[in-house]
């Protein structure tokens, strides 16, 4: 009754071939689309928290490559987001980078990390595996709060300077909104074309079966760690962009609420699906605006809304409608 | 090592923690034998033991014997709700692992919330089970809590092993465990073991909270540290087994507050994770092998 805990499920998504437009997918995309547009238009405070929104969109495109496509599990994404958070906010301000020098440097140095951690940890299965990447999630936030000379523990650095290239700064909300979105449908693309690359295939592979995947000559242990590096990519680049859009970086922001956030994002949205950590993540920040009336329970419907998705739902929206085409178009 | 009292002392207080990170663990593994499953809500059991008692004592005037006993039912029936309302549809649906994990993340926060509704968020405790000043043993304070905690733990621990091993239920129990198929066709009960064993894992964790809230405090935000230091005592000992949990939490107590000692109370929780990283990676089957 229970199986080996050796993980899941994907269903090796068929490319659909299909003459028929996928009309409830496009239909998640234009949402989104509107979602931003309204925050365009009006800007202000919900230019504000789409902004958030769409930095979570990043990071959450990260999990859902590791998590979606691969069928790995990682509770510790949160920690590249801190290094590429703290990388950005520390040479930006003491050493006075640009911020694009500095973003680029915390991906290297999340990269570096990610190889370094991937090695002993990607050998681990189910539970070991959640175990493992939590602890290093949780291991990255104490040196966040411990390590002061650097990332000045709790107090947290401030004066971090906005988003630009050279004379180009990214200051307005709308500004800061537009580049986001650039960056967002960026990724958006690439995972598309990952996703039917041969690298995507054997991610899927992998996911369907390690053993099956290892007998059709596929490098198992490398696979999952060039998915784990993309992970961490995104993910060190959202900590990136964060730090640069709030101007402040503490260790709360990528403590264990983070990794939650996160993963509620990725299965409202849909897991394994591309437009499913952006409406993931617009949805998930919206939410909570909706029902601002209800302070004290929020945390509390958010939990419950979770578990309720993961039973009734747990395919999400973008799943959902990537079903609802298939059916059309068979 | 300059005072030999100070490292001692530490030790003791080590080995109490430890005690109680034992028992949570004990708790991941009764569930995980029945089923499987490691359950993440494991730390709102700990602190629904010390709130529930805090507030039985306080708001309801009870002794503390029978606010005790209370706040362990109130436990035991919140493990057999979690078990009903989230666990076992999500087990009927054959989700996959991470799933059951984020869901019992969930239930966490969910049972924290309403912790926090109910009782607010000022930091509550409990007085010493007994009101006597430390023992001095050859210059060595030992706390009457440590050795309560330390008394508790082990009577809990052979009651247990004899509710296991000659009770016809606890029996039932671990043939569940090796098969659950063949304990079907054995004609027992295999589903409502499942929710025993989420009430027994639940019982667990609060008398954990009740024994530790009087050396330090309890709010509604205790749980989640609780539950990762009784994970990693379980993967320490080898996950599913009582016995190495118990150990497991002792060592890890014992790291802890040597950790405490030498390198100052900020690398408390680095040591333990250290401590978790180094058994996942070398030894992840524990120091007793774990049971599947």
């Amino acid at each position: 009754m229970t199986s080996s805990p050796s993980t899941t499920l994907p269903e090796a998504r068929s490319a659909v071939q299909t003459t028929r437009l996928p009309l409830a997918t496009a239909a998640v995309w234009a949402v989104s689309a509107a979602i931003v547009g309204y925050a365009l238009i009006f800007g202000g405070y919900a230019a504000t928290i789409i902004s958030f929104a769409l930095i979570y969109a990043v990071f959450v495109s990260g999990l859902n490559v590791f998590m979606g496509l691969t069928a790995q599990v990682s509770f510790g994404q949160s920690a590249f987001a801190a290094i590429g958070g703290y990388s950005s906010a520390v040479l930006t301000t003491t050493y006075a980078w640009p911020p694009l020098a500095g973003m680029s440097a915390g991906l290297v140095f999340s990269l570096l990390a990610a190889w370094a951690i991937g090695f002993p940890t990607l050998r681990l299965k189910g539970h070991y595996l959640a175990m493992a990447t939590l602890a290093i999630g949780l291991i990255t936030y104490e040196i966040a709060v411990e390590w002061e000379s650097v990332t000045q523990g709790y107090l947290g650095i401030s004066g971090i300077p906005p988003l630009g290239i050279g004379p180009f700064e990214a200051v307005s909300d709308r500004q800061i909104l537009v580049v986001l979105s650039v960056v967002v449908l960026v990724i958006a693309f690439a995972v598309k074309r990952i996703q039917h690359s041969r690298l995507g295939r054997s991610f899927a592979a992998v996911a369907g079966s390690e053993e099956a995947a290892a007998t059709l000559g596929i490098n198992v242990a490398r696979t999952k760690l060039v998915s784990f590096l993309l992970a961490a990519g995104l993910a060190s680049i959202s900590g990136s962009l964060f730090v640069h859009v709030v101007g402040y970086v503490s260790p709360e922001v990528f403590g264990l609420h983070m990794v939650i956030l996160a993963f509620s994002m990725v299965y409202i949205g849909g897991l394994g699906t591309v437009a499913g950590p952006l409406i993931g993540a617009l949805i998930v920040s919206i939410l909570p605006e909706v029902f601002r009336g209800m302070k004290d329970s929020q945390d509390l419907a958010y939990g419950i809304a979770l578990i309720l998705i993961l039973i009734y739902a747990p395919k999400g929206i973008a799943g959902v409608a990537g079903a609802f085409d298939a059916r059309r178009a068979a | 090592m300059d005072n030999i009292s100070l490292v001692l002392q530490s030790l003791i207080s080590g080995i109490s923690i430890g005690c109680v990170y034992g028992l949570i663990g004990i708790g991941f593994c009764v569930i995980y034998n029945a089923s499987g499953i490691v359950n993440f809500a494991q730390g709102a059991f700990v602190m629904i033991g010390g709130m529930a008692t805090s507030v039985l004592m306080t708001d309801f005037q009870l002794p503390y014997a029978a606010a005790a006993i209370g706040a362990i039912i109130i436990a035991g029936i919140v493990g057999a709700a979690v078990e009903r309302l989230v666990v076992r549809p999500l087990w009927n649906r054959n989700v996959a692992i991470f799933v059951m994990i984020l869901a019992t993340l969930a239930a966490q926060i969910v049972i924290e919330r309403m912790a926090y509704i109910l009782v607010g968020d000022q930091p509550k405790t409990l007085p010493p089970v007994s009101d006597l000043p430390p023992m001095m043993l050859g210059g060595v304070a030992v706390n009457i809590q440590s050795l309560w905690i330390l008394a508790s733990s082990l009577i809990i621990i052979a009651a247990l092993n004899v509710f296991f091993k000659t009770s016809r239920t606890g029996k039932a129990m671990r043939a569940v465990s090796i098969n659950a198929e063949a304990a079907v066709l054995q004609g027992i009960p295999v589903s409502r073991m499942l929710t025993l064993a989420f009430v027994i894992s639940a019982m667990l964790g609060a008398i954990a909270g009740i024994l530790l809230t009087p050396t330090q405090y309890t709010a509604f935000n205790v749980g989640v540290p609780f539950a990762i230091s009784g994970f990693i005592a379980a993967i320490i000992g080898g996950f599913g087994r009582p016995l190495g949990a118990f150990i497991g939490g002792i060592a890890l107590g014992v790291i802890q507050s040597m950790a405490i000692l030498e390198l100052g109370a900020g690398f408390k929780n680095v040591a333990a994770l250290s401590l978790l990283l180094l058994f996942l990676f070398f030894r992840p089957s524990g120091l007793l092998g774990s049971t599947r």
